[in-house]
């Protein structure tokens, strides 16, 4: 950024634009203020090959800014956009958190009471993967079917299953995660692969053709592979900025691959992969309540937006039978309304890792001064 | 109205439309500020062109050293097209390659439009109007590796490394959107001249090339605060800071432009690595800004390195060994470390913004054309592409398609086509 502008007290905009660019200029300049928090300056440079009218314009002046309110019922946070003068800006212009860290001894309740949840949901996969292997010895396609969909849903109620990687049982638990729930997209040989193993594989082969018996071998392992997870699953490490991070992303995980069908392609089970991650969301949430207290607005959009969310899967089930249906199953109105409320949920969601820090956002050193050698 | 009557009709008409193309290009020519069309009133003083007819008469050339395209300075708009061959034999490949550049040599350099026969599909759809201006467009040809199989002979001219993309542990390559024989990289200031280039490349192929994926890019307008601050990708992040100077001839001999281990009708050729990643917009919006600059190391106003002022600064790895400033696994770091031992790693970005309707979820699906040309695909964007395999902001993206292609050395003038050499010496 342009060093004249540091400290200069006001915003100047590129000197070509007609009065309706201009306003929507501000606005954009005036939420960048916002995200950013830091003063932010254009120049008239760098429109070599402009395509505006050249109209002379006296650099325009951007203060006071005013309180900035969104809109958007989810986002109930007041920000109030500083003027920029006097704003420093740089990497080191980190504004002041809203609210104090937390001691990160206060999310031993929580994450313990999210390990008992995780433990019953894991048994409970475990007794479906049992009808998985009946089913698949029977060579029952259609039993096969609904036990696996059973068991991948009590699978994803766990929530997302990714721990710290730099830890050795985190990277085993990792590691476990991916036999059991890998996608073969990464994979060298695609769903060729001897990597490709557990629910994907199963499902591939189910609701391809494949001969259920001949499935038998996954359907094994998988549980196998589950069954260590229940034994790590106490000791592994989980940390307060996992476990809040995780309140967010579970229902990120669920529109990117589920909702989206990316990761269940054959047997289109996203709604119900959805409803298991809105499940897993809802008791992460519950744990976190007495935490989540002190940011009321937070707290407030998240439980109407999950809500919404619970009653838009609700209705969706009830037109359906009470059996939640394939993505392709949903009607327009329906997969409106769930993404609607997934989205939601979402942005309200979003604010959940930020009330919850445990420590103030370091300040970032800055580079040692340019005496040393500076590369082109 | 008799048969005579309508042909006469139509006649004169042309005769009229002829005069319409012919003034447009005195206007072109003579770089006259009155508007085609309607009115030949001189324009008020206040008046003036939306679009810059300087930029619209802009010419870069088909024919050289290298293909254009590569070298030159990213245009605003785009269109990547991979093509998979159908032609039965290698006369009939190489006829079509032949159109496909005396095509793309007429388009690059504009010029009016003749009229043929009126009652006759006219030569040119004419999306552009009676004069086709150049607008900066350049179309880069490159060949990928299905093209070296056993169809045409050409298995023993392949590029050293010109393989199919492998699948990298990031992706979910979509078939459908991978890969192809041909892939075409169409370039220009102005979306309808890449749209109008598209169509006319098409026509001449028909028959022998057919579609196999499309996709349309942008780039972030130059919004400065300098001419050369790099514009930004749909992370809002700057994108293109650490490429290597194009005009550093003996660099890009380096990291460019395949020779050494070649055959020799390669040389001056490059590879073009072309994948379409997905960016999960809606999730990297719902992220905080710190943990936003963490992942990719830099400031997201400035585009300076963290700790920094510039967007050109050097962000200075060796006294940050332990990555307290930049995190060791922020994207640029991974990406270019900077070190000597890494120099020779470096890559040519080219890419461009895509937007395209919305996923199954309602989320948007809207990423980066990521393009990189390279003399080393091995040595070079596979090195660090496997660097960024457990980089942070694998999260947010999923490269969905793209392919490794090679573009050879540039057509040397009328009667040249790209890909000449290749075919002669596979002869």
């Amino acid at each position: 950024m342009a060093q004249g502008g540091r400290g200069a007290g006001r915003l100047f905009l590129v000197p070509m634009l007609d009065s309706t660019a201009r306003r929507w200029t501000l606005t954009a300049l005036a939420a960048a203020c916002v995200a950013v928090g830091v003063f932010l300056a254009l120049t008239a440079l760098g429109v070599g090959r402009s395509t505006h009218h050249t109209d002379t314009a006296a650099p325009y002046a951007l203060t006071p800014l005013a309180t900035y309110l969104p809109q958007a019922p989810h986002v109930r946070s007041k920000v109030v956009v500083e003027s920029s003068q006097g704003a420093v800006q740089g990497a080191s212009a980190t504004p002041a958190p809203e609210l104090p860290p937390l001691p990160a001894s206060a999310f031993a309740t929580p994450i313990a009471a999210y390990r008992r949840y995780a433990l019953a949901q894991l048994r409970a996969t475990q007794g479906q993967l049992v009808r998985l292997q009946v089913a698949l010895q029977a060579n029952d396609r259609a039993a096969a079917q609904t036990a696996w969909s059973n068991a991948f849903a009590g699978y994803l109620r766990l929530g997302a299953v990714y721990l710290d990687g730099q830890v050795a049982l985190g990277a085993k638990v990792t590691a476990l995660n991916k036999a059991i729930d890998g996608t073969p997209g990464g994979l060298a040989h695609g769903v060729a692969s001897p990597q490709f193993t557990g629910f994907h594989r199963i499902e591939y082969g189910l609701w391809s053709g494949a001969a259920p018996r001949a499935l038998v071998g996954y359907a094994s392992a998988l549980a196998g592979d589950v069954s260590s997870l229940a034994r790590l699953l106490p000791r592994a490490p989980l940390t307060p900025l996992e476990y809040a991070t995780r309140a967010h992303e579970i229902l990120e995980d669920a529109a990117r691959d589920f909702l989206s069908g990316a990761d269940v392609p054959l047997s289109g089970e996203g709604v119900l992969a959805t409803d298991a991650g809105l499940a897993a969301t809802e008791e992460v949430v519950a744990t976190l309540h007495p935490l989540l207290k002190r940011a009321t607005d937070v707290t407030g959009a998240v439980d109407t937006e999950l809500a919404t969310l619970r009653a838009a899967m609700s209705n969706v089930a009830a037109a359906h039978g009470g059996r939640l249906p394939t993505n392709t199953q949903l009607t327009q109105q329906q997969s409106e309304s769930l993404d609607g409320a997934l989205e939601g949920a979402l942005e309200a969601l979003s604010q959940v890792p930020g009330a919850l820090e445990t420590e103030a956002p370091p300040q970032t050193p800055q580079i040692p001064s340019r005496d040393v050698r500076i590369d082109p | 109205m008799s048969p005579l009557d309508r042909r006469a009709f139509l006649t004169r008409s042309a005769v009229l439309l002829g005069a319409g193309g012919v003034g447009g290009v005195g206007a072109l020519i003579h770089g006259s500020d009155q508007a085609s069309g309607a009115s030949t009133a001189a324009p008020s003083a206040r008046e003036e062109w939306d679009v810059s007819q300087a930029q619209l008469a802009a010419r870069n050339q088909f024919d050289g050293i290298h293909q254009a395209g590569i070298l030159t300075p990213t245009q605003a708009q785009a269109t990547f097209t991979a093509l998979d061959s159908l032609a039965g034999d290698r006369g009939t490949l190489e006829a079509t390659l032949r159109a496909l550049s005396r095509r793309a040599r007429e388009l690059t350099a504009g010029g009016p439009i003749p009229l043929l026969e009126i009652d006759d599909p006219p030569v040119d759809s004419g999306i552009l109007g009676p004069v086709n201006t150049p607008d900066g467009l350049t179309i880069t040809i490159a060949f990928g590796a299905s093209l070296f199989d056993g169809r045409y002979g050409l298995g023993a001219q392949r590029p050293r490394e010109l393989i199919e993309m492998p699948s990298f542990p990031v992706d979910d390559l979509d078939p459908a959107q991978s890969h192809g024989d041909v892939l075409l990289q169409i370039c220009a200031h102005q979306r309808d001249t890449v749209a109008h280039t598209l169509r006319e490349l098409l026509r001449t192929v028909h028959g022998s090339l057919q579609l196999r994926w499309n996709i349309d890019g942008f780039s972030g307008a130059a919004r400065g605060p300098s001419p050369h601050s790099s514009a930004r990708n749909l992370f809002a992040f700057r994108d293109g800071t650490a490429n290597p100077p194009t005009s550093d001839a003996a660099l890009m001999n380096e990291l460019v432009w395949a020779g050494r281990g070649e055959p020799a009708w390669a040389a001056g050729g490059t590879y073009q690595v072309a994948r379409i990643i997905r960016q999960h917009v809606e999730f990297w919006d719902r992220v905080g800004l710190s943990e936003q600059q963490n992942m990719i190391g830099r400031e997201r106003a400035s585009g300076a390195p963290l700790g920094g002022t510039e967007e050109f600064e050097d962000p200075r790895y060796d006294l940050d060994p332990d990555g307290k400033r930049v995190p060791l696994d922020a994207h640029i770091r991974l990406a270019n470390p900077r070190t000597a031992a890494t120099a020779n790693q470096r890559i040519l970005r080219r890419g461009f913004n895509y937007t395209r309707g919305f996923d199954a979820a309602g989320e948007l699906d809207q990423g980066l054309m990521f393009v990189a040309f390279n003399q080393s695909p091995e040595r070079q964007f596979a090195t660090i592409q496997t660097r960024l395999n457990e980089e942070p902001m694998i999260d947010y993206i999923t490269p969905v398609g793209g392919g490794y292609f090679f573009a050879p050395p540039g057509a040397q003038g009328a009667g040249d086509w790209v890909g000449s050499g290749l075919f002669a010496a596979a002869s």
